[in-house]
């Protein structure tokens, strides 16, 4: 996670989720788009990062963003069948899932979701942005120590 | 500096001339001594470093080369990471983890460590290596020499931490995991990976036996008739010196071992150490590597380390390469494991 997008994340007491979310260019973030327009409300929770597709979010990435705090990691990008790349998001699918499997060895399982979202989906982006901050509450806090550089 | 004996270094420059990266590259061992002792400087040359452990052989003034690369590298950015740094941040946050504490109830003395192949094969699925096979073929070897080890469930051992400089991170591991051995109550652990063999001897402080599978294999009564040829992993071989166990594992069930031309001490190397520089240049040592082992004749190419499983089973199975390699490579448990089976 970059320093400007730590900055953001409010410092309270009332602790909320804090959730990157990776959406692709192409449908995702469009469905993004879609519910800012449409005003479907949606907890301000999620912080959306725009990737090109689905399957540029390296495992590393997502290891990255949980090892820097991110509470929940969303992967979002269009439905199979839909990407824009032909398959980038049977590829995405293979490495989230590979991903999964080394979270859960971590004690970290829940914490990662891959979505599929469509550009007319707006609905279905506030829907899963919610049903999801719900689930990471219900996790609680990340429990990755801070360390002193 | 002291420990490394760099400072009585007089610049004779053997170690240039034994280092494989030199055949392929600019990377001059004796330069980053010189400029490190005369000038206080890094170069670049601590990071393309294969820490393969060719050079302190050849050394007349007996300078640990390796704790120098080590002692250099500390707190610094590495070079290049190769697949994104992800077996890297894995360490990382499950450094920064509690972890998985869970210990098998069972009285046996034995613990076995498997590693990261875990996490290899979920990481490395375009490799085409089953590297879980690793693990289940090592506990149906010990298991029929009548060894029944208890899993141990700790964290990674830190050798690529270690390595890539990240020495933080690698205490916070050490620290976990000899904790977590001290309250197993185990006093020989076996381990089938070469790094976390010279890992946990040389750079823990465990006070338990720490033993790797291949020096436990030459009792297994098996009879293979194929011709293999063995690869030295550098951490199994020359860090640690573990040069006829592998051999005797083979030899003694049965199998007819042909040496490559560069065996035992003056091995060549995979190419990569501790998932770092992955370039055209450690390429062309892989291909040098595999070349030796086609030259032999023999149609298995048998290693004792995951990571060298992974490097020469990646070059295989290339798509675009000028060379087609017909040469089963596989670990040494995976296979004695297959041979049992078949022999069953």
């Amino acid at each position: 996670m970059s320093a400007e997008v730590a900055a953001e994340i409010p410092k309270g007491n009332g602790w909320e989720p804090n959730i990157l979310a990776f959406c692709c260019n192409w449908c995702s973030y469009a469905g993004a788009d879609l519910a800012g327009v449409s005003r479907f409300q949606y907890p301000p929770t999620v912080r959306i990062l725009r990737v090109m597709c689905s399957s540029r979010v390296e495992p590393a990435f997502i290891l990255k963003a949980l090892k820097d705090g991110a509470d929940g990691v969303l992967v979002a990008g269009c439905h199979i069948g839909d990407c824009h790349y032909i398959d980038g998001n049977k590829n995405a699918e293979i490495r989230i899932n590979n991903t999964k499997k080394a979270l859960a060895k971590l004690g970290l399982d829940g914490r990662l979701r891959l979505e599929w979202i469509s550009a007319s989906e707006g609905l279905r982006f506030s829907e899963v942005i919610r049903d999801f901050t719900e689930e990471i509450k219900k996790l609680g806090e990340n429990p990755v120590k801070e360390v002193k550089k | 500096m002291l420990n490394s004996k760099a400072q009585s270094c007089y610049q004779c420059g053997k170690c240039t001339s034994i280092c494989p990266m030199r055949r392929v590259s600019k990377t001059s061992p004796r330069n980053s001594i010189y400029n490190s002792n005369i000038y206080g400087l890094e170069t670049k040359d601590i990071w393309t470093c294969l820490t393969c452990g060719l050079c302190p052989q050849e050394c007349p003034q007996q300078v640990d080369f390796l704790s120098f690369i080590k002692q250099e590298r500390e707190g610094k950015t590495p070079l290049d990471i190769a697949h994104l740094g992800v077996f890297t941040e894995l360490a990382e946050l499950s450094s920064r983890l509690n972890g998985n504490t869970k210990m098998e109830k069972t009285d046996s003395k034995y613990g076995f460590f498997p590693g990261c192949v875990d996490s290899l094969s979920l990481f490395l699925h375009d490799v085409k290596t089953d590297f879980g096979e690793i693990t289940t073929s090592s506990l149906k070897l010990l298991d029929k020499i009548g060894i029944k080890p208890r899993m141990v469930q700790m964290k990674c051992c830190g050798h690529d931490m270690l390595w890539q400089g990240k020495k933080d991170v690698f205490d916070r591991l050490k620290n976990d995991n000899t904790k977590y051995l001290k309250e197993s109550g185990i006093d020989t652990l076996i381990t089938s990976c070469a790094e976390c063999y010279r890992t946990l001897s040389k750079d823990y402080d465990l006070g338990i036996k720490v033993v790797h599978i291949s020096e436990l294999m030459d009792k297994l009564g098996l009879k293979i008739n194929s011709e293999v040829t063995y690869h030295d992993p550098c951490r199994l071989g020359r860090h640690m010196g573990v040069y006829d166990a592998p051999r005797r594992a083979l030899t003694a069930n049965g199998a007819k071992l042909k040496e490559m031309e560069h065996s035992k001490e003056n091995a060549l190397c995979c190419g990569v150490s501790s998932f770092m520089n992955c370039n055209e240049q450690t390429k062309a040592l892989r291909i040098a590597r595999m070349d030796e082992a086609a030259a032999t004749g023999a149609k298995t190419l048998i290693t004792t380390c995951s990571k060298c499983l992974a490097h020469f089973n990646c070059l295989k199975n290339e798509k675009d390469t000028a060379k087609k390699y017909d040469l089963d490579v596989v670990d040494l448990t995976v296979f004695l494991a297959r041979q049992l089976e078949a022999g069953k």
